[in-house]
C-alpha cells in the first residue's frame, strides 16, 4: 500500500483525512515574493485540505505554471492533531528574459522566435532550454538546406530586470548546400531526364541555371516526392511508389540524392459501370463523367471528372446544383486484369436538401441586409452548389469583404432534410484614397480623392455611427478635387445606393462636379479668361432577369454648362453652352473577379442622345454663329465593349477587348458635334480634356491622342478628337501577387486601334497597332497603378513621336470602364 | 531633451514608476498610465503588489474603452485572485465589457453571445451578488437585440419580395425559423401574420393550377393567428387576406375550369374533324373551317 509516513502520521491512500492548514513556509527563494507563492500555492491558512488528496497536487501544478522555478518540493513540516503545516521548497533559477541572435537574417530570426514560442519570460535559464533551443534551430535551418549548423551560447544579465538573463544565440549557419546530381533506379519506361523534371523544386546543379540554381531544401523536397509519385500515377502508372531515397553528402558543398523507385506497368480503363442512381439514368452520367473505357488510367482525372472539375459540369455539380447535398460517390476499383482497370462508380443520392436557414457571420461593419440580399441560396429553396458560388462571388463584388476569405459552410440536417448556410465573412478595408500630382497642361496638378465605399446616408446625423464614418449600408461616395492654384480648380462629388429604397436591386446615382480653367487673373482684370463647367447627372439602374440575371440596365440622364468668358481656342469666346443628355446602357457582366478575372466576360452597348433641337427651334444652322450653333449641343453617340477572359494554362489568364464608338448628327446642317468625341492612344488618363468632354481611350504605345484620322489636320484632329473609333486589345496576364494587401500582375499585349471622320471611311480592319509589356498592382487604397511599355509601328503622318516606344503611367482607373 | 514622463518610462524605477501610474490613473490620464502600467506587468509578476497593478491596469483598458483586451484582464484578475476582495467586481467587468461590445442588431452578434454567456457566468456564482440584477437585465437587454435581428432578418425576404416572388416563399421559412429559435419573441404577433401575408403574396403570384394549394396555406395560417390573437389590432388586415385568398381559390378555379373547358372544346373538335376526314375521304376544307 502507498502510504506515506511524516512525523509519526501514516498518510494512508485509502483513508484520506481532512486537516485545516496551520501555516505554510517557504524556504529556498531569493527573489520572489514569500507571502505571494503561498497564495499561489492555495495552501492558505485557516483552508481545510483533505490529504493525502488533490489539493497538494495541485499547489505543486500551481507554482510550476509560474515558470519561475527548477524545482518545487512541497514537505509536510508538521502535523498538529486536525492541523497541518506545510513547507515549500524551492530551487529558483535566472529566468529568461529574451533571445538575441547573431548570423542570422531577419527574417530567419522572426521565423525562428516564431518556433521558440513564449520561452522568453517563462523559460527558466537549464540545460534543457539550451538543448530545445539548439534544435530548433537547427532543424529549421536544415529545411532551408543549411546542413552544417553551429550553435553557441553566451549569456548576459537583463540589466531591466532582477534574476533575468538574455541569451545571446551565436549561429554559424555555414553554406547551404546545393544538390550535385539526382539519381533514378528502377525506372523504365521514363528517362531520369523525365523524371527530373517532376521533382518541381529540387533541381541539379547545371552551369546555365542562373535562379536558385540547385538549392537544397529539405521541406521542398519532401513535398516534391509526393507531387513525384502523383504525377507518375496521373499517367497511369498507378502502382508506381518511391521505394526509398537517399540524400547523402557528395562533398562539403553539395549533396546527392538516390531515388529508388518502382515504375510498374501502366494500365488503362477497362468497364465502368454505375450503380445506385436513381435520379440521374446512367447513360446521362456516362456523357457527364466522359472518361471511356481504353482510356489511360489516372486517379486524377477521374477524381476530377467525378468531382473536381472548375466549371461544374462534374458528376457531382450534376447532383449538388440539384439539392442532393450528401451525395457521394466512391470509385471502386472492381477488378484489375493485365493492364486493365474496371471501376463501378458507388453512388449514394442521399434526400433532397431544402435550405432552411441562412446567415452571415463575421460583419462587422456591414449590415446583414447588404450581404443577405445579395445571396442566392435562399430559405425555401432547394440546395444549389452553383447558386452558393455564386453568391460568394456576388459578396465579393460588394467590395468590403476579403474575397479569399468568404466561405460558405452549409449545415446539413439528415433529419429532416434541410440544410442550414452560414456564409462567413471578413470585412477588409475597402475605402480609396488618391493623393497624386500630376503634370498636365505643363503645370503641377495635385489631386486629392477619396472613396467611401461602404457608407450610410441615413447614419449620416448620428453621432454613434461614425467609425470614423457612417458605414454599413453599401454605398459608395466620393469626393475628388484637383487644383493647380489659381489656373485650374475642379471638385466633383457622387453618391450612390446599390438597392435604391432597399427593396429592389435598383441602383441610384448622383453626381455633380464644377470646375474652372483661367489665366489666373481677376475678373475685373480686362484680360481675363476662364471658362467654368458644372454638370449634374442622375442615373437609375437595374439587373435584369432575361436574357438571364448577368445583365443590367441603366439610365442616366446628364446636364452640362459651359460657361465662357473671353476663352480662346475654344469654338466661342464669349457665352454659355448647354448639354442635356439621356443615356441607356445595357451590360452583361459575368467576370469573376473584380480585379483579376480569371474568367467570365464584359459586354455593353451604350447609347446617349441629346434632344434635336435642331427640328425645332428657329436657328439657321447653314448662318448662324458658331455661339448659337452650340448653345445647345445635339448629337447622339453610340459604344460598345466587350471584354472576354480565359485561363490559358495555370495562372495565365488571357484577355480579349473590342471597342468601337460612332458620333453621328441628326441634321446635316448642325454638322457633327464639337463635344463628346474620342481621343485615342496614350495612357488614357484625363487630362485638360474635359472641355469638350472627351472621351479618352487609352492605346498603349502611342502618344496620348495621336492615333487621328488618315488626311486629318493633326493640330485640330489632336485637340478635338474623332467621332469614329475602334480598338482592341488581346492581353496575356500573369499574376505574381495575389493577396489582400495587394494583386499585382505582369501583361504582355498586342493593341490595334483606329480613328475616322467620316463613316464612309470607316474600316474596322485598318488599324495602328502596337505590342508591349507592362505591370499592373492594385493597392486597396490606392486603386489599380500601372506602367507599360508599348512599341507602336505605324507612323502617324503629321505627329512626329507618336509611334515608336512609349512608356505609359497609369493610376487608379476605374476598372472595366473605357479604359 | 525629454520630458519627465519620457525620462521615467526610460528609467529601471518600478516603485516610482508604480507611484506615478496610480496618480495619473486618478487623474484620469489614462493613455499615459497605460504606457506606465503595461511595462510593470511583467516585472511585478509574482509579487505582493501584483494584484492592485493588475486591477488598475485592467480599469485603465476600460476608461480607456479598449473593451476587448480589459475584458481579458477583468477575467484574468478574476482567475488569478479568486480569494480578492475585486474578484466579483473583475468578473462582473469582464462581462459587463462584452455587454459593451456587443455591436448593434444588424451586425455579427458573436460578441452579444459571449456577453450572455459572461453575464451568466456571473449570476451563475454570484447569485446574491447586488450586481445579479443589473446583470440579468443585461441579458435580457441582450436576448432582445437577438430577436430584433432575427425579426429583421426574415422581414427582409418579404421587403424583397417585390422584386422575386419566390422571396415570399423564403420569408414564410424564415420567419417559422425565427420563431422557432425564440419561442417567446416579442415580434411574434406581428410575424404571424406577416406568414399570412407572405404566404398570400406567394400564391397571388404563382401559375393558377399552383393557387390553390398556396392560398389554402395562407388560409391555414390565418386560422392559426387568428387562434393565438384573437383580439389583435391586425385582426382586419388577416381577415382581408383570408378573404382575399378564398377569392383567389375561386378565380384560379375558373382560370382551371375554363382552361379545361377550351381543351376540351379543341380535342372534341380535332376528333370530330378526324372522324370526318376518316369517314368520308372527299371532305372539303371549308367544312371545317365552320
Amino acid at each position: 500500500t502507498p502510504s506515506l509516513k511524516v512525523n509519526g502520521l501514516n498518510l494512508d491512500y485509502f483513508t484520506p483525512k481532512e486537516y485545516i492548514i496551520g501555516g505554510t513556509t517557504l524556504t529556498g527563494a531569493k527573489y520572489l515574493d514569500k507571502d505571494v507563492i503561498v497564495v499561489l500555492s492555495k495552501l492558505t491558512q485557516g483552508e481545510t485540505i483533505m490529504l493525502p488528496g488533490e489539493g497538494t497536487a495541485n499547489a505543486i501544478k500551481n507554482l510550476w505554471a509560474q515558470g519561475l522555478f527548477d524545482d518545487i518540493k512541497l514537505n509536510v513540516s508538521k502535523i498538529n492533531g486536525d492541523t497541518v503545516y506545510f513547507d515549500i521548497e524551492v530551487v529558483e533559477l535566472p529566468r529568461l528574459s529574451g533571445f538575441e541572435f547573431t548570423g542570422i537574417s531577419k527574417s530567419q530570426k522572426t521565423d525562428i522566435l516564431e518556433k521558440l514560442g513564449d520561452r522568453p519570460g517563462k523559460s527558466i535559464i537549464n540545460d534543457n532550454l539550451y538543448n530545445t533551443t539548439r534544435s530548433i534551430i537547427t532543424k529549421y535551418l536544415y529545411e532551408k538546406g543549411f546542413f552544417y549548423t553551429k550553435i553557441d551560447y553566451a549569456s548576459k544579465p537583463d540589466p531591466n530586470q532582477d534574476n533575468s538573463v538574455v541569451l545571446q544565440v551565436n549561429i554559424d549557419k555555414g553554406r547551404r548546400v546545393k544538390v550535385q546530381k539526382i539519381e533514378f533506379t528502377g525506372n523504365k519506361e521514363f528517362s531520369a531526364a523525365k523524371l527530373r523534371k517532376y521533382l518541381k523544386k529540387t533541381k541539379q546543379r547545371a552551369f546555365y541555371k542562373v535562379f536558385g540554381s540547385g538549392k537544397f531544401n529539405k521541406e521542398k523536397y519532401e513535398e516534391d516526392k509526393l507531387a513525384f509519385v502523383a504525377k507518375l500515377h496521373e499517367k497511369g502508372y498507378r502502382d508506381a511508389a518511391i521505394i526509398s531515397d537517399s540524400v547523402y553528402k557528395y562533398n562539403d558543398k553539395t549533396v546527392g540524392i538516390k531515388i529508388n523507385m518502382y515504375e510498374g506497368p501502366k494500365y488503362y480503363f477497362g468497364k465502368i459501370t454505375w450503380v445506385g442512381n436513381a435520379k440521374y439514368n446512367t447513360e446521362f452520367l456516362e456523357k457527364v463523367f466522359g472518361i471511356e473505357k481504353g482510356e489511360v488510367f489516372s486517379e486524377e482525372k477521374l477524381e476530377k471528372k467525378l468531382r473536381g472539375s472548375a466549371n461544374g459540369d462534374d458528376v457531382s455539380s450534376i447532383y449538388l446544383n440539384d439539392g442532393y447535398l450528401t451525395f457521394n460517390v466512391d470509385p471502386v476499383q472492381t477488378k484489375i486484369y493485365n493492364d486493365t482497370v474496371d471501376v463501378e462508380m458507388r453512388i449514394y443520392e442521399g434526400p433532397k436538401y431544402t435550405i432552411n436557414k441562412v446567415s452571415v457571420l463575421g460583419n462587422t461593419i456591414t449590415n446583414d441586409r447588404v450581404v443577405l440580399r445579395e445571396i442566392r441560396t435562399k430559405p425555401g429553396d432547394y440546395f444549389s452548389k452553383e447558386l452558393l458560388i455564386r453568391s460568394v462571388r456576388e459578396i465579393g463584388q460588394l467590395g468590403n469583404f476579403d474575397e479569399s476569405k468568404t466561405n460558405p459552410v452549409p449545415k446539413p440536417n439528415p433529419a429532416d432534410g434541410t440544410v442550414d448556410i452560414v456564409y462567413h465573412v471578413e470585412e477588409k478595408p475597402s475605402d480609396q484614397i488618391e493623393l497624386s500630382g500630376g503634370f498636365g497642361g505643363g503645370r503641377v496638378i495635385g489631386t486629392l480623392g477619396l472613396t467611401f465605399n461602404n457608407f450610410s446616408l441615413r447614419n449620416l446625423f448620428k453621432g454613434e455611427a461614425y467609425r470614423p464614418l457612417p458605414k454599413g449600408d453599401g454605398q459608395r461616395l466620393s469626393l475628388r478635387g484637383q487644383t493647380n492654384g489659381k489656373f485650374y480648380q475642379s471638385y466633383s462629388f457622387s453618391f450612390s445606393e446599390p438597392w435604391f429604397g432597399g427593396k429592389k436591386p435598383v441602383s441610384f446615382g448622383v453626381s455633380a462636379f464644377t470646375s474652372l480653367q483661367s489665366n489666373g487673373l481677376s475678373k475685373s482684370n480686362a484680360n481675363y479668361y476662364g471658362i467654368r463647367l458644372n454638370g449634374v447627372s442622375f442615373s437609375l439602374g437595374r439587373r435584369l432577369k432575361w436574357p438571364d440575371n448577368w445583365f443590367s440596365l441603366t439610365h442616366s440622364i446628364n446636364l452640362n454648362q459651359y460657361i465662357l468668358n473671353n476663352y480662346p481656342g475654344f469654338l466661342f469666346s464669349t457665352g454659355e453652352s448647354y448639354n442635356l443628355n439621356f443615356t441607356q446602357e445595357i451590360s452583361r457582366d459575368s467576370r469573376n473577379h473584380n480585379i483579376f478575372p480569371t474568367g467570365g466576360s464584359y459586354l455593353r452597348f451604350t447609347v446617349q442622345a441629346t434632344p434635336p433641337y435642331s427640328l425645332f427651334n428657329k436657328v439657321n444652322y447653314n448662318t448662324a454663329s458658331d455661339k448659337d450653333r452650340y448653345r445647345f449641343t445635339e448629337y447622339h453617340k453610340w459604344k460598345f465593349e466587350s471584354q472576354w477572359f480565359e485561363t490559358v494554362v495555370g495562372k495565365l489568364v488571357f484577355k480579349g477587348q473590342a471597342q468601337f464608338g460612332f458620333l453621328g448628327s441628326y441634321n446635316s446642317a448642325v454638322g457633327q458635334s464639337a463635344f463628346e468625341r474620342f481621343k485615342l492612344g496614350g495612357d488614357g488618363m484625363q487630362g485638360f480634356d474635359f472641355l469638350q468632354g472627351s472621351e479618352i481611350i487609352a492605346m498603349r504605345g502611342y502618344s496620348n491622342n495621336s492615333v487621328i484620322p488618315v488626311g486629318a489636320n493633326p493640330n485640330i484632329a489632336q485637340s478635338s478628337g474623332s467621332p469614329i473609333f475602334t480598338k482592341y486589345v488581346m492581353e496575356l496576364r500573369y499574376p505574381v501577387i495575389s493577396s489582400q494587401q495587394a494583386t499585382a500582375f505582369m501583361t504582355v499585349f498586342g493593341e490595334a486601334g483606329n480613328t475616322w471622320d467620316r463613316f464612309r471611311d470607316f474600316n474596322p480592319f485598318n488599324v495602328r497597332r502596337s505590342v508591349g509589356v507592362g505591370a499592373k498592382i492594385f493597392l486597396p487604397i490606392f486603386g489599380l497603378l500601372g506602367i507599360d511599355y508599348g512599341y507602336g509601328f505605324d507612323n502617324i503622318p503629321g505627329v512626329p513621336d507618336a509611334n515608336k516606344g512609349q512608356f505609359h503611367f497609369s493610376i487608379a482607373q476605374q476598372m472595366g470602364g473605357f479604359n | 531633451c525629454k520630458s519627465r514622463f519620457e525620462k521615467l518610462r526610460l528609467s529601471n524605477d518600478v516603485a516610482k514608476k508604480y507611484q506615478e501610474g496610480i496618480r495619473l490613473y486618478n487623474k484620469k490620464d489614462y493613455s499615459k498610465a497605460l504606457i506606465l502600467f503595461e511595462g510593470l506587468v511583467q516585472k511585478y509578476r509574482g509579487t505582493a503588489e501584483a494584484e492592485d497593478l493588475n486591477y488598475y491596469y485592467a480599469y485603465t483598458l476600460y476608461r480607456l474603452k479598449d473593451y476587448t483586451t480589459a475584458r481579458y484582464k477583468f477575467k484574468e484578475f478574476a482567475d488569478t485572485y479568486p480569494a480578492s476582495k475585486n474578484a466579483e467586481e473583475c468578473r462582473y467587468m469582464g462581462a459587463y465589457c462584452y455587454y459593451l461590445d456587443s455591436p448593434k442588431s444588424s451586425l455579427d452578434q458573436e460578441n452579444t453571445y459571449k456577453a450572455i454567456d459572461a453575464l451568466q457566468l456571473f449570476i451563475n456564482l454570484y447569485p446574491k451578488s447586488d450586481r445579479a440584477t443589473q446583470a440579468a437585465q443585461y441579458i435580457a437587454n441582450l436576448r432582445d437585440k437577438l430577436e430584433t435581428k432575427a425579426f429583421d432578418n426574415a422581414k427582409l425576404y418579404y421587403n424583397l419580395g417585390g422584386y422575386d416572388v419566390t422571396n415570399y416563399k423564403s420569408a414564410v421559412v424564415a420567419l417559422k425559423n425565427a420563431q422557432t429559435e425564440f419561442p417567446d419573441i416579442k415580434y411574434a404577433e406581428e410575424m404571424n401574420l406577416l406568414i399570412v401575408k407572405s404566404q398570400f403574396m406567394y400564391a397571388k403570384n404563382s401559375y393558377p393550377h399552383r393557387q390553390e394549394d398556396r392560398f389554402n396555406e395562407a388560409i391555414e395560417y390565418y386560422n392559426e393567428f387568428i387562434e393565438a390573437y384573437p383580439d389583435s389590432k391586425f385582426a382586419k388586415e388577416a381577415k382581408q387576406l383570408k378573404e382575399d385568398s378564398e377569392a383567389g381559390i375561386a378565380n384560379a378555379k375558373r382560370i382551371i375550369a375554363e382552361e379545361q373547358a377550351m381543351i376540351a372544346k379543341y380535342k372534341a373538335l380535332e376528333e370530330s374533324d378526324k372522324k370526318r376526314k376518316d369517314t368520308t375521304n372527299n371532305n372539303s376544307d371549308n367544312k371545317t373551317q365552320k
